[in-house]
């Protein structure tokens, strides 16, 4: 192929010397997915905003210790998920419970930003621990191993928070399947 | 036909999630063609992962980005691995090579009078040659006529 999409790793070797356009290429194609991911986990858009500037910012003075430029992405969730709990020790004590989802009022049609507001209730009822492994899994489509790297815990601790969350949102969203299988 | 034997029953979770190897997941498929309560399972997995792929993706309020400031500039020997000044190093190199290695002007004076010496003693050569050559045809008709006269006498 003559003419190829620059890969995040050539763009990670140029930030590298110093080429902040390249940096900035990268940021563009990452921030989406880091921002949300902070977002679902600090739900708060702001912080997630700052939060998000500030990942990007130590991922790039901290670019050169990146060992293998092939394992960005799990290296700058990584990141991020440091930043994220970071703020949550900070904002809340660790034994807060997230707030109360609002079940779907019974026989009522949902419009799809409700039903994306049933899924977010859901989400917020789990720990952050059990919600950062849906994140990661579910909606940034990362490996068992590759999450337990992020996480820096063995990958039975990672399976055990995933399933435990599953269990608990096939409960919790029980209303909206019975919603989507009327409709 | 249910599961009896948990030691039997796939790991549905890792199987919807596709962390199950290719091996794995034929037989929990095989599994999946007699096993009703497994069935039931997979399908309130799906329905659950089916529900969180409601939830909509945010678009950053605004855009992350970097200038060039002090903190991203690049420290000064990564300069040498510019390009650009890698280019300009080159071609100064190449200048000053070139000065010092160019004769000097008097050397190019010696071999110029040298080049054209050798050309006037080549042509000077040729010139004597041809004025002998002409000095003997010269020679040969005064002959030929001295002869003819002394006949017609």
């Amino acid at each position: 192929m003559i003419f190829r999409e620059v890969e995040d790793p050539d763009l990670i070797a140029k930030a590298r010397r110093g080429d902040v356009e390249a940096y900035n290429l990268l940021v563009s194609r990452w921030e989406k997915r880091v921002f949300n991911y902070l977002l679902r986990l600090v739900s708060n858009r702001e912080d997630a905003m700052d939060v998000s500037q500030e990942v990007f910012l130590k991922a790039y003075q901290s670019l050169r210790k990146l060992e293998d430029s092939a394992r960005f992405s799990g290296w700058l969730f990584r990141i991020a998920h440091n930043e994220a709990f970071s703020l949550l020790r900070r904002k809340r004590p660790e034994t807060e419970l997230a707030g109360e989802p609002r079940p779907p009022e019974t026989g009522a049609r949902l419009l799809p930003l409700e039903l994306s507001l049933t899924v977010e209730t859901a989400l917020n009822r789990l720990s952050p621990d059990q919600r950062e492994a849906v994140l990661l899994k579910v909606y940034q489509g990362f490996k068992f191993e590759e999450m337990a790297e992020i996480l820096e815990c063995p990958v039975s601790t990672v399976k055990s928070r995933l399933y435990t969350a599953l269990d608990l949102l096939r409960t919790t969203l029980a209303p909206v399947h019975n919603l989507r299988g009327e409709s | 036909m249910s599961c009896y034997s948990p030691e039997s029953k796939p790991d549905w979770k890792a199987y919807i999630l596709r962390e199950l190897n290719p091996d794995a997941s034929y037989q929990a498929e095989i599994h999946l063609t007699h096993c009703s309560d497994c069935r039931e399972e997979l399908g309130t997995l799906r329905l659950t992962l089916d529900s969180l792929s409601l939830l909509r993706e945010e678009e950053v309020p605004r855009r992350i980005a970097f200038v060039s400031d002090k903190v991203f500039e690049p420290r000064w020997w990564q300069l040498f691995f510019h390009p650009t000044f890698a280019a300009a190093c080159l071609v100064a190199i190449a200048i000053l090579v070139h000065g010092f290695l160019r004769p000097g002007q008097a050397q190019v004076d010696a071999a110029v009078t040298k080049a054209v010496s050798q050309v006037e003693a080549r042509h000077t050569k040729e010139m004597q040659v041809m004025f002998e050559q002409l000095d003997l045809q010269d020679k040969q008709i005064r002959n030929f006529y001295l002869s003819n006269a002394a006949i017609y006498r």
